[in-house]
């Protein structure tokens, strides 16, 4: 369709130039392209897309699909937003970091250690996004078996 | 001289949500910030996917008091786009002159609350005075003042008659000539450029780097605004202009959102003059099928995006939001560093922030081993004298 | 009742000073207290004046519900108010947890961290009902005394 001739090109040169590594990619509608990509070449296809023109990472949004965990990192050019999506094994959840292309990252991939319980390798140290200091670092509510029973209301405070 | 650490806390004096920032001072220059969140996190996305599309509406609508319709507005379109309805064009309309609405007030609010900021707190009450014509035609429009929760899913909830038109339009009229005294204001008062010209600057190649949105962007000349570029509602058929500016400062900033609220009532104008014929709303199964869907808007603060992704149930498997102000902060940053203690309140303030700042500071001199605390208050006061000992004074305006 | 204490009484009953806390809300309630300041409604003809440290103030206007990373520090500053102090819970988020009732992230209502003594119901609460409760709060104390 000539209408989408943009997002056609950008996913045909996505395709062409990682081949092999990037599949299921498709044009949604205006102005959306998604596509899988391998998790290693993350870093490689972000410093690609940005070096195309695709300034900017809106955000990244972590999922749980069962037997993987994985994020979609949703970057965009103002007009077309393309839309990647990386998975990891649940057993050993690690994500490379994007930081070195998109230094605005820093608090969507400490979210995703915070509540998916992903490792993103390249991190600074700092403190943790965005749950409280004293909640316990080994549990994950965005997980799908992270369940929360709210507790009993205590009698009045005094 | 020696270095400070101020931690500042998360209670706040004016207004807004609480935030905590670790200035490094040299003296009154600030020499490295860090920016530290989480104060106002409740747990919102994953209760999203235990209720239904319909109680996650009125969820996602405190996302933020002051830009609620934004939230629900790229939330509904998402789920619209899931479960392929067409939405009349009417509501599309209505939903427009609510967000163009919103703006309005929003801009209007931030002006109030950057002035006081500056210490000029007349403009505040002037803005804040005026602020309520349009709270009054929204509450008009959608029977509340705040959390108008106009939409539903398919459509609007309420029409617009011909009598809540010709209010609208005559309180528009009334609000046209009183910005046109803050631009004159805000472009010509000498006081005004003194404390916003130079303070907070964000080169364009930093926002592009920092992923800046909004305002904070446009006011470095980066000419993104998510109506013109990827148009939602009905924004394609409104004749309007993206404003921008190029001194990258918190004057560019100012100067920005004054242009835009012009823009904002020509555009209501339009929408109430021409609005499309038909129903408001149609019929969408409780049932959402499979997929997913990412949609942005053009929020008063910035571009704000959602990700949904349905299953089949009536209950979304994943829906993440990113508000604007996440993507401003990482800018929040780089502005402090060099700057000068007294315009922190300012530079903060100036990126409109929907979640907010500081409060107590702690100055721990090392050397001395002595610790003193200032409240936000007093940092304010402490700004004012500074830059009354240099020549401005607010105190002295008409 | 001694000389000091009735003036404090006084003071408190003509002219109550507020501290505003947000512990986590969505900001449409701090808009419409902030709101009770400017021309229209203009809470300081009636004494009511906005302050900036616990310290100086009478009643502590909470709103939101509880997040867990502000709840020590909603406590730390209600121990920092002198007596006599009042806590007054706005919105229905203030009031019960509000929409995010069941949200891990919260402690559901002010009454489950600080005894409150004034409940303001709204989504968001009216400036008009803040005006109310302050008066309401200020009858009771009178009727006590």
């Amino acid at each position: 369709m000539s209408e989408f001739e943009r997002e056609e090109k950008i996913k045909a040169e996505l395709e062409k130039h990682f081949k092999g590594s990037v599949s299921n990619a498709l044009v949604q509608r205006k102005n959306r392209v998604w596509a899988e990509v391998e998790t290693a070449k993350l870093p490689e296809v972000a410093a690609w897309l940005r070096a195309a023109g695709f300034e900017y990472l809106a955000t990244v949004t972590g999922f749980d699909e069962g037997e993987n965990l994985g994020a979609y990192y949703h970057i965009t050019d103002t007009h077309v937003i393309v839309n990647l999506k990386v998975k990891t094994p649940r057993a050993n959840p690690s994500l490379p970091s994007v930081l070195a292309t998109y230094p605005g990252a820093l608090s969507y991939e400490r979210e995703l250690e915070d509540m998916f319980g992903i490792k993103v390798t390249g991190l600074p140290p700092g403190r943790r996004y965005p749950l409280p200091d004293d909640f316990p670092t080994d549990q994950y509510p965005l997980r799908k078996d992270w369940k929360f029973v709210q507790p009993a209301e205590e009698k009045e405070a005094k | 001289m020696s270095k400070i650490t101020i931690p500042f806390g998360p209670q706040h004096v004016a207004l807004k949500e609480p935030e905590n920032f670790m200035l490094v001072l040299e003296g009154e220059q600030i020499q490295g910030a860090t920016v530290n969140l989480g104060y106002n996190h409740r747990g919102m996305e994953k209760a999203a996917e235990e209720r239904t599309y319909l109680q996650d509406l009125y969820l996602i609508e405190r996302v933020c008091g002051i830009c609620s319709h934004s939230h629900t507005t790229c939330y509904i379109t998402n789920v619209e786009e899931l479960a392929k309805c067409e939405t009349p064009k009417r509501a599309l309309a209505i939903r427009t002159l609510v967000a163009e609405l919103e703006r309005v007030h929003s801009h209007l609010l931030w002006l109030g609350v950057a002035g006081y900021e500056m210490g000029f707190e007349t403009l505040f009450m002037y803005t804040w005075r005026d602020r309520e014509q349009v709270l009054d035609c929204l509450e008009l429009l959608s029977g509340n003042r705040v959390h108008y929760s106009i939409n539903t899913i398919g459509g609007v909830r309420r029409d617009v008659s011909a009598e809540q038109k010709a209010e609208v339009l005559k309180r528009i009229d009334y609000l046209v000539e009183r910005t046109n005294y803050y631009i004159k204001l805000a472009t010509e008062e000498p006081t005004i450029f003194a404390r916003t010209s130079k303070v907070g600057m964000l080169p364009p190649e930093e926002a592009l780097r920092r992923n800046a949105v909004g305002p904070t962007a446009r006011a470095a000349g980066i000419a993104r605004d998510v109506r013109k570029d990827d148009p939602y509602l009905i924004y394609n058929e409104l004749d309007f202009k993206v404003i921008t500016h190029n001194t990258n400062d918190v004057y560019g900033r100012l100067v920005v959102r004054a242009l835009e609220l012009v823009e904002s009532y020509k555009m209501i104008k339009q929408v109430l003059n021409g609005l499309p014929e038909g129903p408001i709303a149609v019929k969408v199964p409780m049932r959402i099928a499979p997929g997913e869907a990412v949609n942005h808007y053009e929020a008063p603060r910035g571009e704000d995006i959602h990700y949904l992704k349905s299953n089949g149930t009536d209950k979304p498997e994943r829906l993440k939001v990113r508000a604007p102000t996440l993507a401003n902060l990482q800018s929040v940053q780089y502005m402090l560093e060099g700057g000068w203690m007294a315009d922190v309140p300012l530079v903060i303030a100036a990126i409109d922030p929907c979640m907010s700042c500081t409060d107590r500071a702690v100055v721990w001199d090392p050397k001395k081993g002595k610790k003193q605390t200032y409240g936000w208050e007093e940092l304010r006061k402490m700004a004012i004298e500074q830059y009354k000992r240099r020549g401005v004074d607010f105190s002295r305006l008409a | 009742m001694k000389t000091i204490d009735k003036l404090i009484t006084w003071s408190l009953l003509k002219s109550p000073w507020i501290l505003h806390f947000n512990s986590g809300a969505c900001n449409g309630c701090d808009i419409e207290i902030v709101d009770a300041l400017t021309p229209r409604y203009d809470v300081e003809r009636f004494g009511i004046v906005q302050k900036a440290v616990p310290r100086h103030a009478d009643i502590l206007v909470v709103s939101g519900p509880v997040t867990l990373q502000q709840a020590k520090r909603l406590k730390t500053i209600y121990e920092q108010m002198p007596e006599p102090k009042f806590v007054m819970a706005v919105g229905a988020c203030g009031c019960s947890g509000g929409v995010f009732n069941g949200c891990y992230g919260v402690i559901p209502g002010v009454h489950q961290t600080l005894p409150v003594s004034v409940y303001v119901p709204g989504c968001p609460v009216r400036p008009e009902a803040i005006i109310d409760a302050v008066v309401k709060l200020i009858q009771s104390v009178e009727g006590k005394k």
